[in-house]
Formats: C-alpha cells, sequence, structure tokens
C-alpha cells in the first residue's frame, strides 16, 4: 500500500452545465485554479449549490470540465474516465452495492485488477479489521448501521490504495456523535496512508477539524484558500467571515492608518484596529469580530454601549447575547468561573482588542 | 477535447481510408466489369450453338428468346446473310436490338462488325449502345439503357461461310446492380469507420460510444429504414414517383375502412374503459371478495394468443356456433361490429383495467374519506373527488385501448365478416393482390390515428396526472354501503369473469370434440392431428421466441442503462427511434419490413432472422422503459462507484447494473416471450415455408373451419406462455433482492 503521493492541480477549471431549451447556461465552476499537495486534506467548504460536489466531481472524472485542465502528479487526467484514474471517492449515499456481501463490496476494486483471490481475502480481511468491521463480511449492507456502511465505503475506497481520496460529504448521514468518531478515524487513515484527499462539506466543523487547508467557494467562485485558522480568524471577506463561524459585523468609517492601527469611526468614537483585508483603503468597511475575541465590561467601559439580553450556559463556557444600536451581539465569555458575569438586563459595554478583530469590505458578500 | 491537433489526425486518416476506399472500389469494379464480359462472352459462344439446325422466322424467334435465361436481362437478334445483296438483313429477334440495328447499320463500327461476322470473326462492341428496351420489356429491364453489343458469326456446316449473324445486347445493369451495391457497402464501411476512428480519438468513453454507435444501427436498420422504405415505395409506381397509390387510398372504399376501424376504436375503448374501471374500483376501493380471481381473468387476454378469444366467440356465436345455434337456434350473425367490439372488449379491458387500478391506487382514500367527514353521501364523494382524480387516468386508459383497437389486427381477420377495418383491408392488399406499396400506404392511414392517440396518452394527458398531497398515503376501504348498487356492480363483473370463463373454457372443449357445431362426441384425434400438423411450427415459434427473449432484454437494459445515465449526441432520437415500433400498428412494421429486407445489401425475407429481429424492435420499448423506471430506482452513485474502482462500461453493465435490475430484465424478457409467441400482426407477413409461426397456423385452421385444430393449438399456446409466465414471476419474487437501494439521501 506504500505509495508516493501526489498533487492534484486545477488549472483554470470552469464547469458550465447547458440548459436545455434555450435557457441560459449555468455555470457550476468557475475558473477554479488551484493546487493541492501531495498527502494534503484539503476540504471544499461551501453553501450547497456552490460547485464544490461539482468540482470533486470533476476531480474524479464523472464530469468533464468544459474548459480548463485537471492534473494528477504530473499527468494530464482531464480526459480520462473515472475508471483510468487513479482516484477513489466515497459517496454521500456511500453506492454500496446492495447486492453484494460486505466481503465483496470491498474486495470490488481487486477483483477489476485482477488480483488472486487468496490475496484478495487476505487484503480485504486486513482491510475489514483495521476499520472494525472484521465479523461484517458476509452480511448485506442493508443489514448494516450508518456508520457501519460508511466504514464499508471507506474501506471499498481505500483497498485500492488509490493516490487520491475524494469525499463528497461522507459524514452527513451520520448522527452527530458518529459523526465525530468517523471524523477523527478518516483523518487518522489520510495521514497514515499520506493519501492525498479532497473532502466536500458544508458543515464548517467538519472542514475546521478535519483539513490542512480549506477552500471556501460561493456560487462556482473560490472565495479564499488558507489554513482553517487562517480562514477563521482572516477571512477577506463578509461571506468567509460568516459561513466559517460565528461573527458580528459592526459598520465603520476607516479614517486612516497610523502605521500600525487603522482608525475606524465606530459611531462616533474612534477604534483602533490592527488588521484588515487586502485592498481594504478609506472609507465604509467593517468590523468582524468573533464571539471569544470580544469581552463585556461595565457600562461605558467599552467601546458599544448595550444591554445583556440574555445568558446561555454552555459549561465550558457562557455565550451572552446582548441588545446594542448596532443590533443584538453575540459574546462568548470563556472561563465563566474567573471572570464577572454581568446578569440579563445589566446595562454593559463590548470591548475588543484591537489585534483581535478584523476589517473587512462592507460588501455582503 | 477538439484539439487542433487530433482534428488534423483525423482529417489525415478520414483521408487515407477514404482514398483506400476509393482505390479498392476501382479495383473489384474493374475486375468485374471483366469478369462480366468475359463470362457474358462465354456464354454467348454457348448461346450460339444451341442454334437451330433449320432456321426460319418462327424458331428463329422462339430460340433468340432463350438467350434471357443464359445471361439475365439480354437480348438478341438473327440477322441472316443474304448471297444475293451481300449483306446480312433482320431474320427475327427483340424489336429493341432490330430498332438499333436499323438506325445504326450505316455507322462505321456496325458495317465492321459485319464485316468481321462474314469472315467468321465474332465482334464484341468497344462502346456501349444505349438500346430502348421499352420496346421489349421484361421484369429486369424496361427502359432505355446502355447495353453491351457483341456479333457472334453463325457458319454453315462446313463451317467455312457465314450464313448468319447473332447480334446480342446486354443490358449494363448486372454489373451496375452490383457497383451500387458495392457503392453502398464501401459507403456504409466507411462511414462506419469514420464514426469509429472520431468516437475513439474523440471522446473519453469510448466503450459508451461503441454502445450507442451499435444502438443506432440497430434501430436505424430495422426501425428508421423499414419505415422509410414504406414511405418511399408509396410515392413510387412502376419505377417512378407518382401519387397514384395514395389516391387509391384515400377512395372511398378504404376510407370506409378508416372509418370501421375508426367507429370499431371508438366503442371498444368505451366498453373497454367501463369494464376496466368497475374491475378496478372493485378491487381498489371496496372489499369485493374475489379479487384474486378477478385480477387473473383480467391478466387471460392479456398473455393468451389474440385468435383464441375470437375462436371461442365463434365456437359458441357463429354460423354454427353451440349457444346460437343450438341453444337459442339463432340466426343472427356475430361476424361484424358487434361480434368485433365484443371480443376486443373482452381482449383490451384489461389494459384499461391496469392503467386504472394503478391510478386508482395513486389517489389516496383519505381524500374520499374526507369529502365523507364533510357529510357528501358516498355517490357524490365519488362524483365529486375519486372520479375528477380519475379523469386523466380514464382518459389516457381509453387512448390506449383505442390505440390497440386500430392496430388490432387478429381479430378483425376473423371475425369482421363484411365490417371493413384497415389492417385487414392492408393485409388483403399485400397477400391478395401482393400490392405491397398499397398497403404500406394504407397502413399508414392507420397509422395517423394511432399515432395521434399515442402522442396525446404519451405527452398531453399522462402530464396531466394529479398528485394527491398528502404525508401518509394510506389506503382503507370504504365499503359500498348501498346494498342495491353494490349487488349490481357485483353481478355485472361477476357476468362478465364468467364470460371470460366460458370463453377459455370452450377453447378447450373445442379439443375434445369431434365436428363443433355438428357432432359434439368426444374425441382426442384432434390432438394427434394438431401435434402433428403443428409440430414444426410449435418447435419454430418457440425456437424464435426463445432466441429473441435474451437479446431483447440484455439491449433493452443495455439501452436505459445508457438513456438514464449517460450523454451523448442524438440521445432524444435514440430514444424516439426506440419507442416508435410501441406506436405504429404491426401491420406496417410487417409490410416495411418485406419491403426494406427483401433486396440486397440485406436480404432477410424468408429467414428466421427477420422474424426474430422483428420480436426485438418491437418489444424493446417497453423492455427500455421497465428498464428506465427501474433505473431511477437506483442511487447513481452505486455504478459511479463501480467506475471509480476502475470497472469500465461494460462491467459496470454486468456486474453492477444486470443484477440491479434484474427484477426488470427478467419481467421484460418474460413480456417479450409471451408476447412474441402470441404475435400476429406484423408476423403474418414474415413467415416462410421455413419459419412458420403457430399464431398463423392457428389462423389458418380457423378459417378452414378446422375448429378442433384450432383449439388444440391455442390450448398449447396459452400453455406453454402460461407455463413461461408464472416461471418468470416466480423467479422474480423470488429474488433476494427486496431492497433495490440502501441509502437515501
Amino acid at each position: 500500500m506504500e505509495k508516493k503521493s501526489v498533487s492534484v492541480t486545477l488549472e483554470h477549471v470552469t464547469k458550465r452545465f447547458r440548459n436545455v431549451k434555450g435557457k441560459a447556461d449555468v455555470i457550476a465552476v468557475n475558473d477554479s485554479d488551484f493546487v493541492i499537495e501531495p498527502g494534503e486534506l484539503v476540504t471544499l467548504l461551501g453553501p450547497s449549490g456552490c460547485g464544490k460536489t461539482t468540482t470533486l466531481r470533476m476531480i474524479a472524472g464523472f464530469e468533464l470540465p468544459t474548459e480548463g485542465r485537471i492534473l494528477i502528479g504530473d499527468q494530464d487526467v482531464t480526459m480520462l474516465p473515472p475508471n483510468k484514474r487513479d482516484t477513489a471517492t466515497m459517496f454521500q449515499s456511500y453506492g454500496l452495492f446492495p447486492h453484494m456481501t460486505v466481503f465483496d463490496n470491498v474486495a470490488y476494486g481487486l477483483k477489476l485488477r485482477k488480483v488472486d483471490k487468496a490475496e484478495i481475502k487476505t487484503r480485504v480481511d486486513e482491510m475489514l479489521n483495521l476499520l472494525g468491521l472484521g465479523d461484517l463480511g458476509e452480511r448485506p449492507p442493508s443489514r448494516l448501521s450508518g456508520g457501519q456502511q460508511q466504514r464499508v465505503a471507506l474501506a471499498r475506497s481505500l483497498i485500492v490504495a488509490p493516490s487520491v481520496l475524494l469525499l463528497d460529504e461522507p459524514l452527513s448521514n451520520l448522527d452527530a456523535l458518529l459523526r465525530e468518531q468517523m471524523r477523527v478515524e478518516i483523518k487518522k487513515i489520510q495521514r497514515a496512508l499520506g493519501i492525498t484527499a479532497v473532502y466536500v462539506t458544508h458543515d464548517r466543523t467538519e472542514a475546521m477539524s478535519l483539513s490542512d487547508r480549506v477552500i471556501v467557494m460561493k456560487n462556482g467562485v473560490i472565495r479564499q484558500i488558507g489554513t482553517p485558522s487562517e480562514i477563521y480568524q482572516s477571512p477577506d471577506s463578509r461571506f468567509v467571515a460568516g459561513f466559517v463561524g460565528k461573527a458580528a459585523f459592526f459598520p465603520v468609517t476607516i479614517k486612516g492608518h497610523d502605521g500600525e492601527h487603522y482608525k475606524a469611526d465606530l459611531g462616533g468614537k474612534i477604534v483602533d484596529v490592527k488588521h484588515a483585508a487586502p485592498g481594504l483603503g478609506e472609507g465604509k468597511a467593517v468590523i468582524m469580530a468573533r464571539p471569544e475575541s470580544l469581552r463585556i465590561k461595565g457600562k461605558g467601559e467599552g467601546s458599544i454601549e448595550g444591554r445583556v439580553k440574555l445568558n446561555v450556559y454552555l459549561g465550558s463556557a457562557i455565550e451572552s447575547f446582548v441588545d446594542t444600536p448596532l443590533g443584538e451581539v453575540l459574546v462568548e465569555i470563556d472561563d465563566p468561573y474567573g471572570r464577572k458575569i454581568y446578569s440579563e438586563g445589566e446595562e454593559v459595554s463590548i470591548d475588543f482588542a484591537p489585534d483581535r478583530v478584523r476589517l473587512l469590505g462592507e460588501s455582503e458578500e | 477535447m477538439f484539439t487542433k491537433k487530433k482534428i488534423i489526425q483525423f482529417l489525415v486518416i478520414a483521408l487515407l481510408f477514404i482514398s483506400a476506399v476509393l482505390w479498392i472500389y476501382h479495383q473489384l469494379s474493374v475486375s468485374f466489369t471483366e469478369y462480366a464480359d468475359e463470362r457474358n462472352y462465354r456464354e454467348i459462344e454457348l448461346f450460339a450453338d444451341t442454334a437451330p439446325s433449320e432456321l426460319d422466322e418462327d424458331s428463329a424467334t422462339e430460340w433468340l428468346a432463350t438467350v434471357s435465361d443464359m445471361i439475365p436481362g439480354a437480348r438478341s437478334a438473327y440477322l441472316i446473310y443474304d448471297e444475293d445483296l451481300f449483306d446480312f438483313v433482320p431474320l427475327a429477334g427483340s424489336p429493341a436490338i432490330l430498332s438499333l440495328f436499323e438506325s445504326e447499320r450505316e455507322s462505321n463500327a456496325f458495317v465492321r462488325a459485319l464485316d468481321s461476322c462474314y469472315y467468321l470473326e465474332p465482334m464484341v462492341m468497344s462502346t456501349l449502345y444505349t438500346v430502348d428496351y421499352s420496346l421489349d420489356s421484361d421484369s429486369l429491364v424496361s427502359e432505355a439503357a446502355p447495353s453491351q453489343l457483341y456479333f457472334i458469326p453463325v457458319a454453315d456446316e462446313s463451317g467455312a461461310f457465314t450464313i448468319g449473324a447473332i447480334m446480342i445486347a446486354v443490358p449494363d445493369t448486372a454489373v451496375s446492380g452490383y457497383e451500387n451495391l458495392m457503392r453502398t457497402l464501401l459507403i456504409g464501411a466507411t462511414v462506419l469507420f469514420l464514426v469509429i476512428a472520431f468516437i475513439l480519438m474523440f471522446t473519453r468513453d469510448p466503450m459508451t460510444g461503441f454502445l450507442v454507435l451499435g444502438l443506432f444501427i440497430i434501430v436505424g436498420l430495422f426501425v428508421a429504414f423499414p419505415i422509410f422504405e414504406a414511405i418511399r415505395l408509396s410515392f413510387i409506381r412502376n419505377g417512378r414517383f407518382s401519387l397514384q397509390t395514395w389516391k387509391e387510398c384515400l377512395s372511398p372504399t378504404y376510407l370506409q375502412a378508416l372509418w370501421g376501424s375508426l367507429k370499431l376504436g371508438v366503442l371498444t375503448a368505451t366498453f373497454s374503459t367501463l369494464v376496466g374501471f368497475l374491475f378496478a374500483f372493485l378491487i381498489e376501493r371496496t372489499s369485493f371478495k374475489a379479487k384474486k380471481l378477478m385480477t387473473t381473468l383480467a391478466t387471460m387476454p392479456v398473455i393468451s394468443p389474440p385468435f383464441s378469444l375470437s375462436l371461442s366467440i365463434i365456437l359458441l356465436f357463429g354460423n354454427n356456433g353451440l349457444i346460437s345455434k343450438q341453444i337459442l337456434h339463432l340466426d343472427a350473425s356475430i361476424y361484424g361490429l358487434g361480434g368485433l367490439v365484443l371480443v376486443e372488449t373482452i381482449g383490451m379491458f384489461p389494459i384499461a383495467f391496469m392503467t386504472l387500478s394503478g391510478i386508482l391506487r395513486q389517489i389516496d382514500s383519505t381524500v374520499e374519506d374526507a369529502a365523507l367527514d364533510l357529510s357528501a353521501t358516498r355517490w357524490q364523494a365519488f362524483c365529486t373527488v375519486t372520479l375528477p382524480l380519475a379523469v386523466p387516468g380514464i382518459l389516457s386508459a381509453w387512448l390506449l385501448v383505442f390505440t390497440n383497437s386500430l392496430a388490432d389486427f387478429a381479430n378483425p381477420l376473423l371475425l369482421s365478416g363484411d365490417y371493413r377495418v384497415l389492417s385487414t383491408e392492408a393485409y388483403m392488399l399485400v397477400t391478395g393482390r401482393n400490392n405491397l406499396g398499397a398497403g404500406s400506404a394504407l397502413s399508414f392511414l392507420l397509422l395517423l390515428p394511432t399515432l395521434t392517440a399515442f402522442l396525446a396518452q404519451r405527452f398531453w394527458v399522462s402530464r396531466k396526472s394529479y398528485v394527491t398531497v398528502t404525508g401518509k398515503p394510506s389506503t382503507t376501504l370504504t365499503d359500498l354501503t348501498n346494498r342495491p348498487v353494490r349487488i349490481a356492480l357485483e353481478t355485472v363483473s361477476w357476468l362478465i369473469m364468467s364470460f371470460i370463463l366460458i370463453l377459455y373454457v370452450t377453447i378447450v372443449a373445442g379439443c375434445f370434440v369431434k365436428n363443433w357445431g355438428i357432432d359434439y362426441t368426444f374425441t382426442l384425434a384432434n390432438w394427434g392431428e394438431a401435434l402433428s400438423r403443428g409440430w414444426t411450427a410449435i418447435r419454430d415459434t418457440v425456437t424464435l421466441a426463445a432466441i429473441a427473449t435474451p437479446i431483447a432484454g440484455i439491449l433493452a437494459m443495455v439501452a436505459a442503462m445508457l438513456i438514464v445515465r449517460k450523454k451523448f449526441p442524438g440521445k432524444r432520437l435514440l430514444e424516439i427511434l426506440i419507442m416508435t415500433p410501441y406506436a405504429i400498428p404491426g401491420t406496417l412494421i410487417g409490410i416495411s419490413y418485406i419491403l426494406a429486407f427483401n433486396k440486397p445489401p440485406i436480404l432477410l425475407v424468408g429467414t428466421g432472422a427477420i422474424i426474430v429481429i422483428n420480436y426485438v424492435i418491437r418489444e424493446l420499448p417497453v423492455g427500455v422503459e421497465n428498464g428506465i423506471a427501474a433505473l431511477h430506482q437506483i442511487d447513481p452513485a452505486i455504478e459511479e462507484a463501480a467506475s471509480d474502482l476502475g470497472a469500465d462500461v461494460n462491467t459496470v453493465f454486468r456486474t453492477i447494473v444486470l443484477p440491479l435490475v434484474r427484477p426488470a430484465f427478467i419481467s421484460s424478457m418474460s413480456y417479450t416471450f409471451v408476447r412474441s409467441m402470441t404475435a400476429v400482426s406484423a408476423i403474418i407477413f414474415l413467415i416462410s415455408a421455413r419459419w412458420n409461426h403457430l399464431t398463423v397456423l392457428i389462423f389458418n385452421f380457423s378459417e378452414n373451419l378446422r375448429f378442433g385444430l384450432a383449439s388444440v393449438l391455442s390450448t398449447v399456446l396459452i400453455a406453454i406462455v402460461l407455463a413461461v409466465f408464472f416461471l418468470m414471476n416466480a423467479i422474480v419474487r423470488d429474488g433476494k433482492l427486496t431492497e433495490k437501494t440502501i441509502s437515501t439521501r
């Protein structure tokens, strides 16, 4: 199973779906251009219909790009059919063969590769054991639980030792607890085998926790590529900021930059902000603040005045919903036992450190 | 995909291939011409040797006429050497040649040829002469055609002196016919090669391309081409374009037959829909006791051969029928519209029944309960809720039966009497008067209403169906509370059911009766005679149907997979071509097959292959529809997973698709088998001395009033069909695959 990891490259890939009867074409993927490094796990993240699954299906070969090239390693695979590509896909619906046993499902790829019977047996058993399916080999897939089906699908993809593993929302049909387990399991196996992997999801937690890098897409366009922390802490747009995590946006006017901080006019008060999205000049903008980077202080002490509306106790933290003239703002208070908690109805103010928030363009996009 | 380099490569390959083909064509045609000349020359020398010793005008004419036996299409004339004139003068022969001789005799070439004959040297003219064969036409040539001329001297007994010369013209058509055929084949091969090269070079999944190409070739050859030929030939009379055929077909006699077909169709459709609705309603909405029996009796007419019902109607109500004559002593005749409506209604109401019970099952009975709950009476609920919801289904059932009745051929053939319908008129034209063109024109006349009804059902009515919007559909049986209504409905349906039962019992009874209508003594003699005379037909029918069944089944599933899962240009066209045979009457298919396949390049008439092909093509639509419906149930990810793991299209089909659509696969095979075994309308044109069909034999026996034999063969046929039908059903039900897909989104 030892295999050299390969990269996946998309060069200006565009996919248009021709719409019959004179309607306009639908551009599912617009000029995607990125490289996935060998052994890397990259997540395509975005709302439904953003083109992330189409991108995955083009890498797998189920769809043909309208323009552009796709390379796996150095090989141009744009025109290769799926069966000639060294990729393995895990489908959202698993696509298990209902007329075969678990064993035959997993053995399918090996049989096609004309591996001899004895070796198939050892390799499949090995794989089933690895994924904790050891004693389920003779069952039909319909008599497995969701998590087990999911693992059979994973086993079936992994046994052919693909260079690239493609995962299309593989966890969306599982319940929350199982999802967390499988997430870790997938990550471990991917790391252990050093397979380049592309993971499609609309679940930001999944994306954050699994990926080496995240590609955020919307309406077929790549909005931002970066490590989970880059995407979370330094989004380039309100859309990305809002999609990958909870965020409050305060409209401001940028007055200038003093060499270290931007000077922003927040409802009459001038506040300092250290970071800003690239290309932002003087004029209207918003401050993006994550709930955990905001602090609640006494009335008049912070930048934005407000009143506590609701406190939600989460155990390790408390979420405080504060009514302000700029709308409802969520503040997350970590380590609630070491801090002062303002009770519901109290007049408070909200403050933030200049380096924990970020200036973004005011456009909602 | 279309890179410049590839396009240039493709063009170069195409150019090379085309020039190779042209070279081959040239070589072949030159060598064939040489060969033909040589052979003709030998034949002519042989012919010259057969000259009678005493030549006068009569014996010469007789002898000269035999030349066309040796060389097809050849004409000859005899020129006698007149020693007084020192010249050859015509004695006898074909007027076509003699007129040419008169006009050309002064030409240098002719003078030289005659001189050469004088010195006993035969002469083959170096150029072709146009001979006007209309002066002396036969089946091969009837117009002016370029011909090769031969001058053969005839010597006296000593062999030293010329006494005459034979002049022979061989029309070039033999050669040009060969050239035409070769041209067609080579062009076909070239196109095929180019398409294959194109698929290999420009598509990324050549296997799919080849499957699509294969399907296109099949439907192109066996659906589009015959219909095209039928249309073309209906416009041709005596080798020229003419509207004569159509004018004759639109004459009052045939329009009356069209009217007859329409009237029969409307009546049959109306009665069938009524009966079908009654049955469907009783089964789906009430606690009627004998639902199983009812369903079985409603299935029987679908799978039994089309003649069987007409046969038992004749046995019971015919001129010598058991009920009409022996019991009631009536003189009324069952032949004609009344009998036809009766027999077609019994035979076709199952179509309406199946459509309507499907529709009624879909209508959630809670909507009726809701109406009752809002204090409607049962009757009001029926009129205001059930009936309006079922209207699209009723229309659809009506149109389906109407289409079937128009296309029906078997029943009118036996029962129409003086009543005229188009399908049988077309048959009479073809078999009685050998007028294929008119037969096909008549079938097209029939196609118009059939196609209209089919398209209306397909694209208009079936889209209007209501979907009841509910959470969980349920079917509760709200029994008919009104006793008189219930009793009336149940009585009517019991009567109909008993009637159907009696019809089938009659057939069986007919097997054991010495001479129905005259002598009702028990006998087994019919069995011996029927089986000995029908044995080959039974064997042929079963063999051919058994060959067609798996072909149709696999072809249907492949086509369904391509249509549902693959994208390719011309998909819509392929679908239409595959579905076409479903909409057009069998008579038309049969006639168009004879027209298209009785000549090269595809000579199939008289073979078993044409029958098998016809079965496959005619039953393909239903199989494809079954396959499409089954594939829609299957998560595409299952097939994608297989291809992702390295399976090509064939492997995906073999290891994934076929096992998953097994129920649809088997049921379309059983459908194909049953329908092939009971086919009449197209098959009756395609059978030959070598390949007979059981249904046609049954028809022949019935027509010759050998009812005992017809009954035996019908019983045998029904038994075979039932056995296969239930066997296949058992296989489907036995399947381990209760769940088709295991995952849902």
